[in-house]
């Protein structure tokens, strides 16, 4: 996972920056139970991943969230140690928590303590893992959307029939979902061509990536589309293509977004056309949202999807977007998602 | 000659050669200034830094640190220019003296501390992976990126920097060479020649095939071990410029694939002409024929994992020839 994401921990500073001095959220008191007494609320974030900025950018999200409600945040972090985790759930519960967001980790050691949680009449929700649980409400970003919006695009820009160019590689499951999309609409679709499909998670991605991309352009020089619903993998293809001198025949459709990636899709005939994208730090406010509305003794679904955010070459440029800060301010759909919001919600993002 | 020695002396050459022809007939546009180009380039960065270890590997040593320099010289790099705001004098100095530093700190750990080399270099790669996150709180570096502090870089990569990356000479045709390629070349004509022909590589040689009757020649056999790794650090500090000036940021990297790769063609050289011993001419070679494996099998849509795995075939045939095949032709 830890792979996929990238970084948003800027972004999230800034929101941050804007919680503290957005003024009072709405009175406490105004608010269903527990949260008229925030203050006596304790919930509990057990992380299986937390290297990485998109990590970094989840917790600031949990943590802006619970800060508005004016709650007790208690952040557990296994380091990727599958059993510690499964012992931090059991930590958690000693603790007294009343509500417990599990962030990632395996399904095989989760779910028993999951259900642990659930029988001491603890609240529940799981982002990006799953435990099984009819209770327990899954928070996910929905990769099959974020490669349908960057594809849409593509159809939109370069009309039904194309040669494209794939970067791929099987096995990593939010890769593995975002395929699925391609998969259809390549079927949808029949005059999309795929003439090539590479890619590798060699370590620098971008560099190797850049290296396969080379080859693949000069064996099929018709390519109009690369599709690499990944930002390294874009990265690694826009390489490939300004070496080839080919930035102005071929089209890049990706997905995830950085401050890295922004500048290289602003660069002067930069061939890489669009990117769709979720802001971590959303998903962890609307991860705590989702636990807050439990609490409170509200449904907020078995099923709780981020939408994604499609950002385009074109936009960048018009509202001159160059770095991830002023995405959010200019793109307000990326810097909030009205997913899990009743009323009485606070909202972090509020200036 | 003996078909035996004939085919230890020659036998990687012919392969490397039946490859290439196999790939000129199964790969469309596989033959062309440009693909050999690609191929060159492809390999310029692992191939420095296999250049790089090459001078440990004569001496007897290992340098697993060579990738995590690589990466850490990278991140200086970016962070001189994008965070500090420098030029590219400053950014490449900058590299260069990661690379002298860290090789001086491994070749005194091996040689004054007695910690065996790989364990002296492991120790390293980790330092150097986990260092070079510190200054930007494990951050990437990118022009316009925000600091831990709130505030924005000011400085962006400057044009000369990327231009090390980017810029390409006309050779036959125009804008076909890119830097990288020369790089690497210069350095693997310099660094052959100073192993083969000067009176400090023979050195070099001997400590590594016997310390012990090297120190009693009165050779100093601690400084030739040192200027190894400085050597080596020299030289994956180059390879992480030429990283940084095509990728244009500062990537988080552990850079582990650019050792195993670099530590493969290096390998992989010992058996080119039969030499059985590290060879900066036969690591050129092994890092051009995994080169043009994974061009070739990239232009015939082969899967990632295939390609490991051939990789990994051609690294334990290479082995065989240089051991058993040897070894024998020896006796």
């Amino acid at each position: 996972m830890n792979i996929t994401r990238r970084t948003f921990a800027l972004l999230t500073l800034g929101l941050m920056g804007a919680t503290a001095l957005g003024g009072l959220p709405a009175l406490a008191a105004d608010r269903p139970a527990p949260f008229d007494k925030p203050e006596s609320v304790k919930i509990a974030l057990v992380r299986y991943l937390s290297t990485g900025d998109f990590f970094q950018a989840y917790l600031a999200g949990v943590q802006a969230q619970a800060k508005a409600l004016g709650v007790d945040l208690r952040v557990f972090d296994s380091q990727q140690d599958a059993a510690l985790q499964s012992d931090m759930v059991d930590q958690a519960i000693a603790l007294g928590v009343q509500g417990i967001i599990i962030q990632h980790g395996l399904t095989e050691s989760m779910k028993d303590a999951a259900q642990r949680a659930v029988d001491a009449g603890i609240k529940v929700v799981a982002f990006d893992v799953n435990v099984e649980n009819a209770k327990i409400p899954q928070i996910e970003q929905s990769d099959k959307d974020l490669a349908r919006l960057a594809l849409e695009q593509a159809i939109k820009d370069n009309g039904e029939a194309w040669k494209a160019g794939y970067v791929y590689v099987a096995g990593i499951a939010p890769l593995d979902r975002r395929n699925e999309t391609w998969v259809e609409f390549k079927k949808k679709y029949s005059g999309i061509d795929e003439v090539a499909q590479f890619g590798t998670l060699d370590n620098p991605i971008a560099n190797s990536v850049a290296n396969q991309a080379r080859s693949v352009l000069s064996a099929n020089p018709d390519i109009k589309v690369m599709f690499a619903p990944y930002d390294e993998f874009a990265k690694g293809v826009k390489i490939a293509v300004d070496e080839a001198g080919k930035n102005k025949d071929i089209k890049i459709y990706s997905a995830d977004i950085s401050t890295a990636d922004i500048s290289a899709m602003r660069e002067k005939d930069s061939a890489w056309a669009a990117t769709a994208a979720t802001n971590p730090a959303v998903v962890g406010q609307v991860s705590v949202r989702a636990l807050a509305m439990l609490l409170a003794g509200e449904d907020p679904g078995h099923s709780v999807v981020v939408p994604p955010t499609l950002i385009t070459q074109k936009d960048l440029i018009e509202k001159d977007i160059k770095n991830m800060e002023e995405l959010g301010e200019k793109l307000p759909q990326f810097a909030h998602a009205d997913v899990a919001m009743p009323a009485w919600m606070p909202n972090p993002n509020a200036k | 000659m003996s078909p035996r020695e004939l085919a230890v002396r020659y036998g990687f050459l012919v392969l490397f050669a039946a490859l290439v022809i196999y790939f000129a007939l199964a790969a469309p546009g596989f033959v062309s200034p440009q693909s050999a180009v690609f191929v060159f380039q492809s390999v310029a960065i692992t191939g420095v830094l296999a250049l790089g270890v090459t001078a440990t590997l004569v001496v007897g040593g290992f340098d697993l640190s060579i990738g995590s320099v690589a990466t850490s010289s990278m991140m200086a790099a970016a962070y001189a220019m994008v965070v500090l705001d420098q030029g590219v004098f400053v950014a490449v100095a900058a590299c260069l003296a990661i690379g002298i530093i860290v090789g001086l700190i491994n070749g005194f750990l091996i040689v004054y501390m007695r910690v065996p080399d790989l364990l002296a270099t492991l120790g390293m790669m980790f330092l150097l992976v986990g260092l070079q996150r510190i200054p930007t709180e494990g951050r990437s570096i990118a022009a316009g990126m925000t600091m831990p502090d709130g505030s924005v870089a000011p400085g962006k990569f400057s044009e000369a920097f990327l231009t090390l990356g980017r810029h390409r000479f006309d050779f036959f045709t125009p804008n076909l060479v890119p830097v990288s390629v020369v790089v690497l070349i210069v350095l693997a004509v310099l660094i052959w020649f100073f192993l083969e022909y000067t009176r400090f590589g023979r050195m070099m040689y001997a400590v590594g095939s016997n310390e012990r009757a090297a120190e009693l020649a009165g050779a100093p056999v601690k400084a030739y071990k040192i200027w190894a790794y400085v050597i080596s650090g020299i030289f994956a500090s180059i390879g992480g410029i030429l990283l940084a000036a095509r990728l244009g940021r500062g990537d988080i990297a552990s850079g582990n694939n650019l050792l195993l790769d670099a530590v493969a063609a290096a390998l992989i050289g010992f058996a080119v002409l039969g030499a059985s011993k590290p060879n900066a001419f036969g690591t050129a070679i092994g890092a051009l024929f995994v080169g043009v494996l994974l061009q070739g099998l990239t232009m015939m849509n082969a899967p990632y994992y295939t390609q490991d795995f051939v990789k990994g075939a051609v690294l334990v045939v290479a082995l065989v020839f240089t051991f058993a095949l040897s070894a024998k032709a020896k006796r």
